[in-house]
């Protein structure tokens, strides 16, 4: 940093840190710089930094404690009990699948197709004779894993996006804010049509499509709220303390931006669980044989008329939880913002 | 730190928000810089930073200590902000971030100029907090539980912990109520003269001028129109635009 050295001596830090130590007259005791022991001014000598240590902190269970906050806050609603609850039974249900289901989901019996519910099919048998539960279960698996990766890709490119239009620099925001919304106007379907063109019907089809189409719905939607947390006194106060653009960004306005981007994830995952069954009905979406509630929905619709209950099955499962990833988002936006939440508060003093 | 500032001129657009300014703070010294709204203040004291809007356009020269403000890289800027310039806003709940802890606030400066423990960093926020008259427990608090007065002073904690050596109060009290204005003009001016930084202190109040400063500027539309001590400018006007500022003062005062 070359303008230290362009600075007269008389107003170079001598090191010593602490406007209390000076005031305090224990300068001293406090001393820091390139004789200091502990760290020196950025910048200041060309001598190895010290390591950091903070051999006396004790490990800090603080993020714990959050998370068992956050999810007390949640719980203490109804809507947030219905989403905890929903929510975690579909990941019992998915994790349980993998060594477990009801029937073999190969297990046909041709003389019992589209079968009522009974003590040995208990959600009835689909036109194969396949047992309806067993398939809802592997397919909680697959939509589980479609919902989770759609919400990653989306939140990244999300973010990016977002972060881009934001930004300080005119050219970058200017470029990010056409892109957007440009690419917002094509259908998330027509993407996965396009995606399927070169790669057929795949998961990764329908996460790659819900992936970029929500994170472009994101980025235009929490832009708003990003756009005052740039804007604000505590952005230029950051900046006034020595911080830099990607600094602000990212300590100061992702995190004031992050209630509108975690409601727009959580939806995004429902949205996600109803893309999966529309992409796989028109035959872009989860392949032929892998089990998924789409599949499910797909392969009994066209018999809706005669046999209805192979249809509300999978469609009351999708449905169910895709209320409870709605509410399961509103829940938790109240749940994580400090100025709301004051249990929050408490457990980070 | 000392400070100069020559034929200093700020335009947005068309708009021309400051001209021909010159203003001098020696090592040491409390200047005033006072003026209506939309005089320009504000505008001088971000030019000093680099922290004008992105389309402003600067022109003539600001020195700090030997280094050019205006015109000088984000590099050069970032590190006399916060390191070597302290600088305190106007409204202190809105330049708190809502969702951080004061303590984390207190101590963003250390963390991105020096290289310290956590330990050591949580040991000057807690001292700095006692200097400022403000319980150390307040460091894991948010903004929205502290009062006015607390708040300005975790600001106050912000600009001054890693010992700048020039301090920028932009109206630190206007969003205050008298009791609470005139605890901080003093604590800050116990804090800057026991530092031996310099201060420019920007407001449109006289009396608060007067507690905080011992020579002053008077800016109108831009321009300065008049400077000298403190006491002068408040005892007797020279030019017609000080005298307004000054007896509109009195008027608000006896009223």
């Amino acid at each position: 940093m070359a303008q230290h050295d362009m600075l007269p001596a008389e107003t170079v830090h001598d090191g010593r840190l602490g406007i209390s130590d000076v005031v305090a007259g224990s300068c001293q005791a406090d001393a820091v710089g390139p004789a200091g022991a502990e760290g020196s001014p950025q910048g200041r000598d060309s001598s190895p930094r010290p390591a950091l240590h903070t051999p006396d902190e004790p490990v800090s269970l603080k993020g714990l404690g959050k998370l068992a906050v956050v999810l007390r806050s949640m719980w203490s609603q109804g809507e947030g009990r219905f989403a905890l609850v929903v929510l975690a039974c579909w990941i019992v249900v998915s994790l349980a699948s993998i060594v477990w289901t009801p029937k073999k989901l190969w297990e046909t019996d041709g003389y019992h197709v589209w079968a009522p519910p009974s003590a040995d099919h208990l959600l009835g048998t689909d036109g194969t004779g396949a047992d309806v539960f067993s398939w809802l279960m592997a397919g909680a698996r697959t939509n589980l894993l479609i919902a989770i990766l759609s919400v990653m890709l989306a939140g990244v490119v999300g973010v990016t996006l977002l972060m881009a239009m934001v930004s300080r620099s005119k050219m970058v925001s200017a470029i990010s804010v056409v892109a957007v919304d440009a690419l917002i106007s094509i259908p998330t379907v027509l993407i996965a049509l396009i995606l399927a063109v070169p790669m057929g019907a795949s998961i990764a089809v329908i996460i790659l499509a819900c992936g970029v189409g929500y994170g472009l719905n994101l980025a235009r939607i929490a832009r708003p709220q990003a756009l005052l947390a740039a804007g604000s006194d505590y952005a230029v106060s950051a900046r006034a303390s020595g911080a830099s653009g990607g600094y602000v960004l990212f300590r100061h306005v992702l995190p004031n931006s992050l209630p509108s981007i975690m409601v727009q994830l959580s939806l995004s995952a429902g949205t996600a669980i109803l893309a999966e069954s529309g992409l796989t009905y028109l035959g872009v979406g989860v392949p032929s044989g892998v089990p998924s509630w789409g599949h499910s929905l797909s392969t009994s619709v066209k018999l809706i008329d005669v046999y209805p209950l192979t249809v509300v099955w999978p469609g009351l499962t999708v449905t169910v939880v895709v209320v409870a990833l709605n509410l399961f988002g509103d829940v938790l936006r109240q749940a994580i913002d400090p100025i709301v939440n004051t249990a929050l508060r408490k457990v980070a003093a | 730190m000392s400070v100069s500032i020559r034929d200093l001129g700020i335009v947005i657009g068309s708009q021309t928000l400051v001209s021909d300014v010159d203003l001098d703070i020696a090592d040491g010294e409390r200047v005033g810089l006072i003026g209506s709204s939309g005089s320009g203040k504000s505008m001088i004291s971000k030019a000093m930073l680099g922290l004008t809007p992105d389309d402003a356009v600067l022109s003539g020269s600001v020195n700090l200590s030997g280094v050019e403000a205006v015109g000088a890289d984000e590099v050069t800027l970032a590190d006399l902000r916060g390191r070597y310039v302290g600088t305190i806003l106007q409204d202190p709940f809105s330049s708190l971030n809502p969702v951080t802890t004061v303590g984390r606030q207190i101590e963003l400066p250390l963390r991105l100029h020096y290289r310290l423990s956590k330990a050591e960093r949580a040991g000057r926020v807690r001292r700095m907090l006692a200097k400022v008259g403000l319980d150390a427990g307040l460091a894991d608090r948010h903004p929205n539980e502290l009062s006015g007065g607390q708040a300005q002073r975790a600001a106050i904690a912000t600009a001054l912990i890693t010992s700048p050596r020039l301090i920028v109060a932009d109206e630190p009290t206007t969003a205050l109520d008298s009791i609470a204005q005139r605890q901080i003009v003093d604590l800050l001016v116990r804090l800057v003269d026991d530092s031996g930084a310099s201060m420019l202190f920007i407001t449109h109040d006289f009396s608060v001028l007067a507690r905080a400063t011992t020579r002053a500027y008077v800016l109108e539309h831009g321009r300065v129109v008049e400077s000298g001590a403190t006491s002068d400018l408040l005892a007797k006007p020279s030019t017609p635009q000080a005298g307004r500022l000054v007896g509109a003062a009195r008027k608000l005062a006896l009223e």
